[in-house]
C-alpha cells in the first residue's frame, strides 16, 4: 500500500507536471521574446479551456480533437492582444505593462463571468471514467493524454525554435532585437507571432485538462502562480528551463503533499524558488548575463 | 404590494423606477456623507425597511443572487398577505447591499442601511463577512438576522442583536455524526474508523475538528485528517493519502469547485470505502454537481442544512420560487427565505418598527409554522436556533434525497454503499 501510493504520488506529479511544462514554456516565450511578464497567462488559460468545453459542449467534438479549435482561436486572440495592446507600450516602464496585462486578465475574467456567469461547469466525455491499473496504481487516461499532448506540443515548439527559420528569428529577435532588424527580420511580426505562440500554449494546456477539470471564470489563477515559478526556476526566458522546471515543480507538489500536512504542501516548491532566486538567480539553465 | 413593485418583481427594475431608486440613493448617500443625519429615508413613512447585505456582485455574484430571491419570495409573500397586520398592513420594503464577497465591505453596507433607517439587517452568506457585519449591526444596535453562515463565532461571542435560525458548524458536525451512527446502526454495519478530507480554510477545518471531538461519542474515531488547499491544482496526493488510510467511512469538506476534482480523483484513484459522506459540503448535496458528474455521484451522502421535505409549506414555497423565478430553490436560498419570514413573524409581534422591541420580539421567537427539518424556531440565549438540525442526504437514482431523520426523509439510504 506505502509504496504504490508513493509510486501513484510521483507519477501523478510528473502527469501534471508536463502541463505546467506546456503553460510556463507560453509565458516564458513571451517574456523571452519581448521581456513583457504577462499576468494575463491565467485568463489565455481559462479562454483555452472554455473554447475546449464549448467545442465540446456545443459542435460535438471529441474533446482532444478540440485542441485544434483551440489553439488557432487561441493564437488569433494572443496576436491580436500583443498587436493592439502590448504593442502600443512595448518600450514602456516594466510595471505599466504589467498593469496592462493584469487589468487584461481582469478585464477577460470579468467578461467570462458576465458571457458564461460564475457557474462550474464540467466537460462531458467519456474519456475521464477510462483508468488503467497497474496493481494499486491507477493511471488515468484522460491525465496521460493530457501529458502526452502537452509533451508533443513542447517538442514542436522545441524544434520550431532551433530548426527552423521563424524559430532562429524568434531566438535572434529574443537575444538582440537591434541586430536582428539590422539583419531584416521583421521585429513586429515576429512579436506577434510569438505572442500568439505562447497564447495558445497557454490555451492548449488548459484544453488538455478539460476533460477532468471543471471550468470557471477564475480557474486560470490556480496555474499562473505555479507558472511564474516554474519560469522563474528554468530560468526567465528559458524554454528548456520552463519545460524541466514543470516537472520538477509537479513532482515537488506531488512529494510535498506526501511528506507534509496538507496545506503545506507548497512549501517545497517554494522552498527550491527561494533557493534558486538566492544562489542562481538567472535560473537553472539561464544565462549568466541574461 | 404596489404597483411599481409588482411590476419590478416580473420586469426587473423600469427605467422610471431605476432613476427614483438611484437618485434617492445617490441623495441618501450625498446627504448621509456630510453630515445630515436620516433627513432622506430612501421609503415612504409607512413602508417598513429592511436592509440585506449578500455578494451580488463578484465572485459569489451567483450565490448572492439566489439569496437575494430568497428574501425578495418571503417579503412578497408577507406583503401579498396583506403586510405586517399588526402595524396596519405596512408593507415591507428590502434595500440590497452588495458586500462582493469582501469583510471589508460589510462596514458601510451596514452604516448606510442604518442610515437608511433599516429595521433589521439580514446577511450575508459568508462566516467572514457575517462576523464583521453583525459586529457593527451589533455596535448600532440593529437587529441582524442571519441567512446563511456556518462559523461558530457567529453566535458565540454574546452578541444581544444578532440570530441565526442555519445549525452552527458545531450542531453541524456532531448531528451528521449522529446520523451516521443511526445509519450504521440500522443496515447492521459496524463503521469504527473515518478517514477526514477537508479544504484548509476556516470552512473545513472547523467541521471536521468538530467531527473529531464527537466521534468516540459514538463509537467512531478519525484516524486521518488531511487537508488541501481549494486553490492547488492538484489534489491527487491527498487523495492518495485518504486511500492509503483504509479507513471504514470517508468523509469530506469543501467548496463546490474542488469537491468536483476530489470526488473524480476518489473515482480515479478506486478509493473504496463502506461510504463517502459530506459534512456541510457545498458540492455533495447541490443538484449541479448530481448533474455536472452523473453517475459517479450515485450513493454519495452528505449532512447538511436542507428544507424540511415532507412539509406542504416546503411545497408551496418551492413552487411559489420557481413559478417567480423559473429556476429550483437551493439549499442556502431556503435559509434566506425562512430567516426574512422568522423577521416578520418578529415585526407582527413586536408590533412597532422599533430596533430594540424587534430584538426583544426576536428572542422571544417561537415558530411552529416554517420550511425546516426541525422542532419550532426558539432562539437560545446566544441567538442560535437551539432546535436547528441538519438532515442526512443521498444521492439515490441521480436525484439528491433526504434519508434521514427518518420522520423528515423522502426515501430509504443505501448503506454500505455498493462497489
Amino acid at each position: 500500500m506505502i509504496i504504490s501510493f508513493i509510486f501513484q504520488s510521483l507519477l501523478n506529479g510528473i502527469l501534471v507536471g508536463g502541463v505546467y511544462s506546456l503553460m510556463a514554456m507560453g509565458l516564458t516565450l513571451i517574456f523571452g521574446v519581448m521581456k513583457v511578464v504577462n499576468f494575463a497567462h491565467g485568463s489565455l488559460i481559462m479562454l483555452g479551456m472554455y473554447v475546449a468545453y464549448w467545442s465540446v459542449a456545443l459542435l460535438h467534438v471529441d474533446p482532444y480533437v478540440s485542441i485544434l479549435i483551440v489553439f488557432p482561436v487561441l493564437f488569433i486572440i494572443g496576436a491580436s492582444f500583443q498587436k493592439f495592446l502590448i504593442n502600443p507600450i512595448i518600450n514602456a516602464p516594466e510595471h505599466n505593462q504589467l498593469l496592462l496585462t493584469l487589468g487584461v486578465s481582469l478585464f477577460m475574467e470579468n467578461l467570462a463571468v458576465f458571457l458564461w456567469s460564475p457557474d462550474y461547469r464540467v466537460m462531458k466525455t467519456s474519456y475521464a471514467e477510462i483508468n488503467f491499473y497497474i496493481g494499486d496504481i491507477t493511471i488515468s487516461l484522460a491525465r496521460l493524454l493530457a501529458f502526452c499532448f502537452a509533451m508533443l506540443l513542447a517538442a514542436i515548439l522545441y524544434v520550431v525554435l532551433t530548426r527552423t527559420d521563424l524559430g532562429k528569428a524568434i531566438r535572434a529577435a529574443s537575444e538582440e532585437p537591434r541586430g536582428a532588424l539590422l539583419m531584416g527580420i521583421n521585429i513586429k511580426r515576429i512579436y506577434l507571432i510569438s505572442f500568439g505562440i505562447g497564447a495558445a500554449c497557454a490555451g492548449v494546456g488548459g484544453a488538455a485538462i478539460t476533460p477532468f477539470f471543471p471550468v470557471y471564470p477564475y480557474v486560470g489563477w490556480l496555474f499562473v502562480i505555479t507558472c511564474f515559478v516554474v519560469v522563474v526556476l528554468g530560468g526567465m526566458g528559458n524554454i528548456l528551463g520552463a519545460f524541466v522546471g514543470g516537472l520538477i515543480i509537479g513532482l515537488a507538489d506531488s512529494v510535498g503533499a506526501m511528506l507534509l500536512p496538507g496545506s503545506m504542501k507548497s512549501i517545497i516548491s517554494f522552498t527550491i524558488f527561494i533557493l534558486i532566486l538566492l544562489f542562481k538567480p538567472t535560473g537553472l539553465f539561464g544565462r549568466e548575463h541574461a | 404590494m404596489t404597483n411599481a413593485n409588482k411590476k419590478r418583481e416580473k420586469k426587473g427594475i423600469s427605467r422610471r423606477e431605476f432613476i427614483k431608486t438611484t437618485a434617492t440613493l445617490g441623495a441618501a448617500a450625498a446627504v448621509g456623507s456630510i453630515g445630515f443625519p436620516n433627513v432622506l429615508r430612501g421609503a415612504t413613512p409607512q413602508d417598513i425597511v429592511v436592509g440585506h447585505i449578500h455578494p451580488l456582485s463578484g465572485f459569489l455574484g451567483f450565490d448572492g443572487q439566489e439569496l437575494k430571491k430568497g428574501v425578495m419570495l418571503a417579503a412578497k409573500k408577507i406583503n401579498d398577505a396583506g403586510g405586517i397586520k399588526s402595524l396596519d398592513g405596512a408593507k415591507l420594503k428590502l434595500i440590497d447591499a452588495d458586500s462582493e464577497g469582501k469583510p471589508a465591505l460589510a462596514i458601510p453596507a451596514v452604516e448606510r442601511l442604518h442610515r437608511a433607517g433599516a429595521v433589521a439587517i439580514l446577511g450575508c452568506y459568508q462566516s467572514s463577512v457575517t462576523l464583521v457585519a453583525s459586529q457593527i449591526a451589533e455596535k448600532l444596535r440593529v437587529p441582524f438576522v442571519v441567512s446563511v453562515a456556518v462559523a461558530d463565532k457567529v453566535t458565540g461571542r454574546g452578541f444581544k442583536y444578532t440570530f441565526r435560525t442555519q445549525p452552527r458548524a458545531e450542531q453541524m458536525a456532531s448531528q451528521t455524526v449522529n446520523y451516521i451512527k443511526k445509519i450504521t446502526e440500522a443496515s447492521g454495519v459496524t463503521v469504527k474508523t473515518i478517514a477526514y478530507l477537508h479544504d484548509n480554510t476556516a470552512f473545513g477545518t472547523s467541521l471536521s475538528e468538530h467531527v473529531v471531538k464527537y466521534a468516540p461519542e459514538y463509537g467512531m474515531e478519525v484516524i486521518t485528517r488531511v487537508a488541501y488547499s481549494p486553490r492547488a491544482a492538484d489534489v491527487s496526493t491527498e487523495v492518495g493519502k485518504i486511500k492509503a488510510a483504509g479507513a471504514d467511512v470517508i468523509m469530506d469538506t469543501g467548496y463546490f469547485g474542488d469537491g468536483v476534482r476530489v470526488l473524480r480523483m476518489m473515482r480515479e484513484m478506486r478509493v473504496k470505502a463502506k461510504g463517502i459522506i459530506g459534512c456541510g459540503n457545498g458540492a455533495f448535496s447541490h443538484p449541479k454537481f448530481v448533474g455536472e458528474l452523473g453517475s459517479m455521484t450515485e450513493y454519495i451522502m452528505d449532512g447538511n442544512y436542507r428544507a424540511n421535505p415532507v412539509s406542504p409549506l416546503t411545497e408551496k414555497a418551492f413552487s411559489q420560487y420557481k413559478k417567480t423565478y423559473g429556476t429550483e430553490m437551493g439549499p442556502s436560498t431556503v435559509f434566506a427565505y425562512q430567516s426574512m419570514l422568522v423577521l416578520a413573524d418578529a415585526i407582527e409581534r413586536a408590533k412597532s418598527t422599533d430596533r430594540d422591541a424587534i430584538c426583544k420580539a426576536l428572542s422571544e421567537t417561537d415558530m411552529t409554522q416554517h420550511i425546516l427539518p426541525q422542532g419550532p424556531i426558539i432562539f437560545g440565549p446566544d441567538g442560535q436556533n437551539k432546535n436547528a438540525q441538519a438532515a442526512m442526504m443521498q444521492v439515490l437514482k441521480g436525484k439528491v434525497q433526504v434519508v434521514w431523520p427518518k420522520q423528515y426523509s423522502e426515501a430509504d439510504f443505501v448503506f454500505p454503499h455498493p462497489s
